[in-house]
């Protein structure tokens, strides 16, 4: 793309108004991840989001607000109890990047290797939106579809809601790559909730061997109820990826995708045990 | 770390005489020197692996904003020359044009256009109209090798400059070997354990952090400048010259500094048609491929079959080591004859074998170029063989390292195939002078804790890890073939100019350099100030490759610097009435006696200045009369995930006989890069084409080269050893430390889950399905 002009916002409500008013024009800079991969060579209009804030982590004791403008170095540098989204920010791309990417440009614009929509989708995240109001948008219906659309008339993402974790609950997080600084080729996030040695329910989610980042609710219906162990997660893991579409990008195959999946699936939920267990406050 | 001798600049790690201005990102690179108002160059890249021109229409091209000239095979000489940076006559097929009338892979040249923007070149490309004739595509060393294949050199002008039969007609470029040692065929009857394996290595790409890019201008007295990022200066202009059909003379070839190279930069890709638009438009010309370009139309290194056939006696004497290696040269011939002759020359002697085999055959196909890359040759093969190595041990009961302490070549010896191999004709007769193996071996082995290693049928559980080796060796040079020149002068001050042709490629070869000048001359290093790689000015040398520069232009350095301490002392002798003999030149002092000196500035001020004045400048040539090689010991564990196939090398040990180590922190650094370099060829590496012939991982994205933060610690150990005909006993250290993580890391692979793979990269996919078909107990 070329960019023609640069209009710097002072407040979120400004920028969105300018987004609407140049319409596809408008181009919203703010540590996106896909710039990369936008090769339209339309000419545009830039509107750096630097100056409205949005910026910084903070817990409102049900939650945790993660500005839309965080930069994932400083999620990944948090620490607060019951907070494990800091496991993702560490896996995410290099230093470099982490440092000037943010959160909603991870968000924004979701690619299949994306890393954060997955670990939103299983933490059962929130996105908090500003279109003529504010609105909040839960990340199953965000994810549901790609995001940039819902974005198209200038709506603004303010700040994501992640819900802090409950006792005997956890959080694990699988990303395959194959260098430290490639693009994921298997992600996969969980959260279960306890109930004595039994799961009360499971979040699980995959990516990136996915056309787009989506729950995988068989593995979630195979695991309520059910002993929190080895072998049940064994059997959620092994037949609940069995019907999914699995696609291996670059050296993998599609077979190999599929067995790379049920083995991430099975790691996440291990580490989601140990992290309920831990907790078990 | 001990030296066997005890120097005063040599053998320590001095700063690098080019580090400021590195550090401070003073412009020292070939495009940040390209001066202002330079036309930019972009290449119409054939997107067919194979097809003839029926037609290019370039009109409409020209006529494009900004457009300043367009080339293409109808408006461009036709001379046969090669791309590969080798001493003439070169080894490798005259069969390349600046522009062909036939396309030979997906990347090849087409037309070029130099317009006044990089957008407006690139603008004009899409206004090139080509009429393709689309032939059918020969993208295996099958399909090139079957009968009534597409002939994909068909030209009638390309020819090989060597007396050796070239054979386009079969798509091979020439079928190489040497006479049996020995009964090779009684030698592998009559071993105890036999092995017949057949091992393959991929296309890769150096990947050098600056990709390639030069630029050209005329002088005022319509000379052609080019300046480039090269390894070979000098063979970069004698190759224009040939290509453009213009004499030397009317050339220079200049490098500045060199972002990384790794052999890539020994071939001559940009530098002709900088200079051919430099002559077409007068005005300068840059030419920079971006990455996409570099993966798709660089060089490579050549993917190599390599079968290992090999027989060990129960007492663990080796009866028969034999290699039959098939090289995929893609779609020219640079460089493929002596890459397979070094998978024997550099591997075959490193194990006294009773009876040895060597042939080899290199192989067109529509696929990239393949070319040189740190290693050649040896990389391929001893992926096979040190892996075979491990196996006959294990088959007589030996430890592997026990195996090969008993087998490897020690100094003294010989082996025939020194003087059967070289490359692109016979070898030299050598027999080993300095060999620190064994020492390698054992320092390596405990470095590592090799006496923890346990059978693969030990090892339970998902993670298994697994401890692997290879013994290693490569060369210094090319004897009889290599030759370096160094001159260096005297200045008012006591410094002195030390003029080189080798070529500083990041390796930190000036101040090697400078360190074997200043070792001599007895002063510091920041008293020699080194320029090296303008053909206008310094002396010849045949560039940066082969492991040649420490060892060979360090000697002509060497060579140089004592002509001009030689005339110091003379002068010195003549100012203080004192016979030459008696005199000690150290510190940047000369002393008669302790009360009865001069400085080296007052000897140049008097050889200048007062009485009998001339210049003192030493200068010398060198040639070698053999390559002795480094040796090195490779020692890696790793952690296997059974459940993904995945490997996690979690410590590597890299021992290594250079010599003497001129600048021992250069030397390690070497060491650990190519180490790192070596286990990113081992684990993830390689090219993924279509069924069409394009490649579809062309970005350091999808490509997966190992960076810093991949690295697993590597633990680099000089073990010095003195090598009477190298520089202050110095061989060479750059190239023989990639050589060792694949076939160490394949060994121990089979040590922690005993699976042998024998192609590579060792992929997860590929380890787990290994792993899936072997259900090890």
């Amino acid at each position: 793309m070329k960019i023609k002009a640069v209009r710097r916002p002072e407040t979120p409500e400004q920028a969105r108004d300018w987004a609407r008013e140049l319409g596809e024009q408008a181009l919203y800079v703010a540590g996106g991840t896909g710039l990369h991969f936008m090769t339209d060579p339309a000419e545009m209009v830039a509107i750096p989001l630097d100056r409205i804030g949005l910026r910084g982590v903070e817990c409102s004791g049900r939650h945790y607000r993660i500005g839309a403008l965080t930069p994932l170095a400083d999620v990944m540098n948090y620490r607060a109890e019951r907070w494990a989204f800091h496991e993702t920010g560490r896996r995410t791309a290099t230093h470099q990047i982490r440092n000037i990417s943010t959160v909603g440009g991870n968000i924004c614009r979701v690619f299949p290797w994306c890393d954060l929509p997955v670990a939103l989708l299983a933490l059962e995240a929130t996105m908090v939106l500003l279109g003529d109001d504010g609105y909040a948008v839960p990340a199953d219906d965000y994810f549901a579809s790609q995001p940039a659309r819902r974005l198209a008339n200038g709506d603004l993402l303010l700040a994501v809601d992640v819900p802090v974790l409950e006792a005997h609950m956890g959080f694990g997080y699988r990303k395959e790559v194959i260098c430290h600084s490639g693009f994921s080729l298997m992600t996969v996030a969980a959260r279960l909730r306890l109930e004595g040695d039994r799961i009360r329910d499971a979040r699980v989610a995959a990516g990136a061997a996915l056309p787009f980042p989506a729950r995988l609710k068989q593995v979630e219906a195979l695991l309520a109820d059910q002993p929190a162990t080895p072998d049940t997660f064994a059997r959620a893991a092994t037949e609940g990826v069995r019907e999914v579409a699995w696609k291996g990008r670059e050296d993998w195959s599609d077979a190999y995708a599929a067995h790379a999946a049920a083995i991430a699936v099975r790691d996440a939920l291990d580490r989601a045990l140990t992290f309920a267990r831990r907790r078990d406050w | 770390m001990k030296a066997e001798r005890d120097f005063q600049v040599v053998n320590h790690s001095v700063r690098k005489v080019d580090a400021w201005q590195l550090a401070t990102g003073y412009p020292s690179y070939t495009a940040d020197l390209a001066p202002a108002g330079c036309l930019h160059v972009k290449m119409l890249w054939s997107p067919h692996a194979h097809a003839r021109l029926r037609s290019v229409d370039i009109a409409a091209a020209e006529r494009m904003p900004g457009v300043r000239c367009v080339l293409y095979h109808g408006n461009v000489p036709r001379h046969p020359y090669t791309t590969a940076g080798e001493g003439f006559p070169e080894p490798s097929p005259y069969d390349q044009f600046v522009f062909d009338r036939k396309v030979r892979f997906v990347g090849d040249r087409v037309a070029a256009v130099a317009a006044e923007t990089p957008a407006q070149a690139e603008a004009a490309l899409a206004a090139i109209r080509v009429d393709y004739e689309v032939l059918e595509p020969v993208l295996s060393l099958e399909a090139a090798l079957a009968p009534g294949a597409p002939v994909i050199h068909d030209e009638p002008d390309a020819y090989l400059p060597i007396p050796m039969p070239y054979c386009p007609q079969e798509n091979i470029v020439a079928r190489v070997g040497m006479e049996d040692v020995g009964d090779f065929a009684d030698g592998l009857a009559r071993a105890d354990v036999r092995l017949d394996q057949t091992f393959e290595t991929q296309y890769v790409q150096h990947a050098p952090m600056e990709t390639y890019v030069a630029w050209a201008a005329l002088d005022g007295r319509n000379r052609i400048q080019i300046t480039t990022s090269t390894q070979v200066p000098f063979h970069c202009r004698r190759l224009v010259a040939q290509a453009l059909g213009l004499s030397v003379g009317q050339i220079r070839v200049i490098k500045p500094r060199i972002g990384g190279g790794f052999g890539s930069k020994q071939e001559v890709l940009l530098e002709d048609l900088v200079a051919l638009f430099a002559l077409r438009t007068r005005r300068p010309v840059l030419w920079e491929l971006s990455r996409a370009e570099t993966f798709t139309s660089g060089r490579t290194r050549h993917p190599i079959r390599v079968r290992v056939r090999a027989g060990v006696t129960r007492a663990g004497a080796l009866t028969a080591l034999g290699l039959d290696c098939t090289a995929n040269t893609g779609a020219y011939g640079g460089h493929g004859i002596p890459v397979v002759m070094c998978c024997g020359s550099k591997v075959l002697p490193l194990y006294r074998a009773e009876t040895v085999h060597f042939a080899g055959q290199i192989v067109y196909t529509n696929l990239p170029v393949a070319g040189a890359y740190r290693g050649f040759g040896a990389t391929q093969a001893y992926f096979g063989t040190e892996q075979v190595m491990d196996q006959l041990a294990e088959g007589v009961g030996l430890d592997p390292l026990e195996f090969r302490l008993r087998n490897h070549i020690r100094s003294g010896e010989t082996s025939p195939v020194f003087a059967a191999l070289g490359e692109g004709k016979e070898g030299v007769p050598m027999t080993i002078g300095s060999c620190a193996l064994e020492a390698c071996l054992r320092q390596g082995a405990a470095a590592i804790g090799w006496d923890r290693r346990r059978p693969h049928t030990e090892k339970t559980g998902r993670l298994r890890r697994g401890l692997g080796m290879a013994a290693l060796m490569q060369g210094s040079s090319i004897p009889r073939i290599d030759m370096g020149a160094a001159s260096i002068k005297i200045n008012d001050d006591g410094s002195f100019n030390l003029l080189v042709g080798a070529t500083d490629l990041g390796t930190g070869s000036d101040t090697v350099l400078a360190q074997i000048a200043a070792e001599t001359l007895g002063v510091a290093v920041d008293k020699i100030l080194v320029y090296s790689s303008d053909t206008d000015l310094t002396p010849f040398d045949v560039g940066a490759y082969a492991s040649s520069t420490t060892y060979l232009s360090g000697m002509a350095v060497k060579k140089a610097a004592a002509d001009a301490r030689g005339q110091v002392l003379r002068v010195a002798a003549a100012m203080l009435a004192a016979p030459v003999e008696g005199l000690l030149l150290e510190g940047g002092v000369i002393r008669a006696a302790p009360d009865r000196s001069v400085t080296l500035a007052q000897v140049a001020h008097y050889a200048l200045y007062e009485r009998d004045q001339f210049q003192i400048i030493g200068t010398a040539s060198h040639v070698t009369e053999k390559s002795p090689p480094p040796f090195a010991a490779h020692f890696v564990e790793i952690e296997v995930d059974t459940w993904t196939g995945a490997i996690r090398p979690l410590r590597y040990v890299a021992a290594v006989d250079c010599g003497t180590p001129i600048n021992p922190k250069l030397a390690e650094g070497q060491t650990e890069g190519a180490v790192l370099n070596g286990i990113s060829f081992a684990l993830t590496e390689q090219y993924l084409f279509t069924p069409k012939g394009r490649l579809k991982n062309a970005s350091l994205e999808d490509y997966h080269l190992w960076s810093l933060r991949d690295k697993p610690p590597i633990q680099a150990i000089l073990v010095s050893s003195f090598e009477e005909t190298g520089p202050y006993g110095a061989k060479s250290v750059s190239e023989i430390s990639i050589n060792g993580a694949a076939p160490a890391i394949g060994n121990a692979l089979y040590n922690a889950v005993g699976v042998r793979l024998h192609q590579l990269p060792f992929t997860r996919e590929r380890v787990w399905r290994a792993l899936q078909s072997h259900a090890p107990e």
